[in-house]
């Protein structure tokens, strides 16, 4: 009852002072004058962290300046009690809501025929679906399998595949650049590609099912990685030999990390010609090679 | 996980006093995890072997004995139980007085043939100093102290300058003092030569006290006057590192000097004479028939010396020799395009381009500073584009590929300032058809560098590249 006693008080006490403050020009309604956020409000998600010194008066500036250089992890971001400051809250849910949106966001439905793609899509009816049912995301739906037998050169010697994945955003950053270089090297180096086949809503195993119907000796999928806070344009790429349903993980050989801040999508798409060379010339992949 | 390399490296470091060999064991590790593409860098240096130190052998003042010169390498090559076929990379550097004589290029080039398939001959007093910084420890103190060191590296002819700013070389300079330019009996104690540098030295301090100084009267006026030009000879070297003015009768000692502006916070000594300032107290300062520890006594009075954090590195006497050995490689980018039979290349003058208008780039005119009867090619440097998106690289491989055309020389060398060396490459391929091409990234050069690149590591992509940077004192 006490405690009751006492939270009645104070909120007298507070909306009287309140009262007493509107009868002249006290901070209450010019705090409410500034509310609704202005257009004009800083982009947060705008400010390159590593450049951005957040303790107000470093002792060792040259050092601080050089450890942000070093990694783009959030660090020295200064605090407010126990708290971090406001912005780099704010950031932190900015960067978070770019990488929810890069996974639930769709690759737009003009991009397969740009680049020549047969598009199809798996079993999963949404991306709702897709995140729940992995198993889903692993098996083509039956008018996709219908496409790619009608559409599809049948035993090239690397199958292209690009997919969605985790995120949306990796194929729309990376697919313009990276692809045309990968297919540039494979044909210098007289390697034939089949027909390219673009999956909506796909995991990796994916290729098991279209190396089956298709019959490659290799196969490569360009899909996007699951978006950390750092970037959410990554994309990794799965290769394999004689794939085919049932071959294990680990027949698969996966370079990562492919975006802006990590391999440049054009030096990937070379390095990954080079890469299927190897496993052509093995005839094995993965932890076989 | 990653497989280890090893590469062994050579360091043979011919100065004007001492000339020394030295063996280094190089590990490289790919550091990044499997499923990346790989980096190699160099984990572990460690000394396999390091060589007496021998005089270095003369007939008369001039020329460097090559022959007996030759028996010292092979002697340590014995003694260390390699061969010339067991050595992968390294450096020959001749320094200070001995890089000026006469004949010194026809000895690094006889002795880089026996000295292993892709020892490098090389010279001149900035990478020397560099070097000495490196391989004494200075670079290191700079990068974990957070200071700014600037090494000096005191040999018989020179005083090797290289300021690190926490880990960075900023600038380096050389000045013609050291320990044997006065030569003298050990027996007599008595003067027995007097070096160039040190006879300009003399001839001033000889002009302001209106008589000349040697020779003297006795052995201990003679004593005191070797010092006094010490002295004088110190407070230029001061000169130079604090960044002040000079007389004129000091600048013909200054070989190079390029060097920013503000003193360095600490200093580390290496070198010869840098043990006697370490370790004080040589009485029988004749004992190597210089005046080296004599000197030394003069560093300690130095402003250097006495207004600077003195620091010791890990290594003193073998700063160079080692730093030679161990701290001359790069390795280039794993992602890289590479010609089988195009490697190993020597001496490759860094060709920066002109800025066109429009974002256009042109090598040629830079080209063709290289007289192609001298340098069997030139590497086109690429630096950082805009962005490294394929449209852009196509349309520089065609740029490229035009102007090596143009450019005599084989194999074609381009490196990149970007990770974009497979691509590049790639796209250049096919203009080049058959021809000989080489393209690196991951090796940050500017221009007047010159590189030594290796033969690519085993079962990877990636190569040893080493940088020269040559400045040659106007």
């Amino acid at each position: 009852m006490a405690l009751e006693d006492n939270i009645r008080i104070i909120v007298e006490q507070v909306l009287a002072e309140m009262a007493a403050g509107n009868s002249r020009p006290g901070p209450a309604p010019a705090v409410a004058a500034e509310a609704p956020p202005a257009a004009d409000a800083d982009d947060l998600a705008k400010i390159d962290l590593q450049r951005y010194l957040q303790v107000p008066s470093p002792v060792n500036r040259p050092l601080y300046e050089e450890m942000k250089l070093a990694t783009p992890a959030r660090i020295g971001v200064w605090r407010c009690g126990s708290r971090p400051l406001t912005d780099t809250w704010l950031r932190f849910r900015a960067d978070h809501a770019v990488a929810q949106d890069s996974v639930l966001g769709e690759v737009p439905e003009e991009l397969p025929a740009k680049y020549d793609m047969v598009a199809v899509k798996t079993m999963c009816a949404d991306k709702d679906e897709y995140l729940t049912r992995p198993d889903l995301g692993r098996k083509l739906d039956a008018e996709g399998l219908a496409a790619i037998r009608e559409r599809c050169r049948k035993g090239a010697a690397v199958q292209v595949i690009v997919a969605d994945g985790l995120s949306s955003k990796a194929v729309e950053a990376n697919i313009a650049n990276l692809l045309p270089a990968m297919l540039q090297g494979l044909e210098s180096m007289g390697i034939q590609t089949g027909t390219t086949v673009f999956v909506r809503h796909a995991r990796v195993a994916v290729m098991d099912v279209i190396g089956e119907e298709l019959k490659p000796e290799a196969a490569i999928i360009l899909i996007g990685e699951r978006p950390g806070l750092g970037t959410a344009e990554s994309m990794s790429a799965y290769m394999g030999y004689n794939p085919r349903i049932g071959m294990v993980e680990s027949e698969r050989t996966v370079v990562s990390n492919i975006h802006k801040g990590g391999m440049p999508a054009a030096e990937a798409g070379a390095h990954l010609a080079t890469i299927l060379k190897k496993i052509l010339d093995a005839k094995a992949s993965g932890v076989n090679i | 996980m990653g497989t280890e390399l090893t590469l062994v490296s050579v360091g043979i470091d011919i100065g004007t006093t001492t000339t020394q060999v030295v063996l280094s064991r190089l590990t490289l590790v790919n550091v990044m995890p499997g499923s990346q593409v790989p980096r190699i860098e160099i984990v572990n240096k460690s000394v396999l072997f390091l060589g007496d130190v021998h005089f270095t052998p003369l007939q008369g003042r001039s020329r460097v004995d090559g022959e007996a010169l030759r028996r010292i390498v092979a002697g340590e090559y014995a003694a260390a139980g390699v061969t010339p076929a067991d050595i992968d990379t390294g450096a020959i550097i001749i320094t200070g007085e001995a890089a000026k004589k006469d004949n010194a290029a026809d000895i690094i080039h006889a002795l880089a043939e026996y000295a292993g398939d892709f020892v490098v001959a090389t010279a001149g007093p900035d990478l020397e100093s560099r070097i000495a910084g490196k391989g004494s420890g200075a670079e290191d103190l700079s990068r974990t102290l957070r200071l700014r060191v600037a090494n000096l590296d005191i040999g018989g002819g020179t005083s090797n300058i290289a300021l690190f700013d926490r880990g960075c070389c900023l600038g380096t300079a050389c000045v013609n003092v050291g320990g044997r330019l006065f030569e003298v009996d050990p027996l007599t104690r008595r003067l027995a030569y007097i070096a160039p540098p040190a006879r300009l030295v003399a001839d001033a301090l000889g002009r302001q006290e209106g008589r000349g100084l040697f020779p003297a009267p006795t052995a201990d006026e003679e004593l005191a006057r070797i010092k006094r030009c010490l002295a004088w000879m110190v407070r230029c070297v001061d000169r130079v590192l604090f960044g002040e003015r000079l007389d004129c009768d000091e600048q013909p000692l200054v070989m190079s000097r390029d060097l920013p502006a503000g003193p360095p916070e600490a200093v580390v000594f290496s070198g010869g004479v840098a043990r006697y300032i370490y370790q004080p107290g040589q009485k029988e300062w004749w004992v190597h028939g210089d005046v080296g520890p004599l000197l030394a006594e003069v560093y300690r009075e130095s402003r250097a010396y006495r207004t600077l954090k003195v620091l010791q590195g890990r290594e003193t006497l073998h700063a160079t020799v080692i730093g030679a050995g161990a701290h001359t490689v790069n390795v280039s980018g794993s992602t890289v395009t590479v010609s089988r039979h195009a490697l190993p290349l020597r001496n490759v003058p860094a060709v920066y381009p002109e800025r066109l208008p429009g974002g256009y780039f042109t090598w040629r005119p830079a080209a063709r500073a290289f007289d192609p009867a001298l340098y069997r090619t030139v590497a086109l440097v690429v630096p950082p584009l805009p962005d490294t998106d394929f449209t852009t690289i196509t349309a520089l491989a065609g740029d490229l590929a035009a102007e090596l055309a143009d450019i005599p020389g084989a194999p074609k060398v381009v490196v990149a300032q970007q990770d974009i060396a497979k691509v590049l490459g790639q796209c250049l391929r096919r203009h080049l058809k058959d021809g000989e091409l080489v393209c690196l990234d991951g090796v940050p050069l500017r221009a007047g560098d010159f590189l030594d690149i290796a033969r690519p590591l085993p079962h990877e992509e990636a190569v040893p590249v080493i940088v020269k940077t040559l400045v040659f004192a106007r």
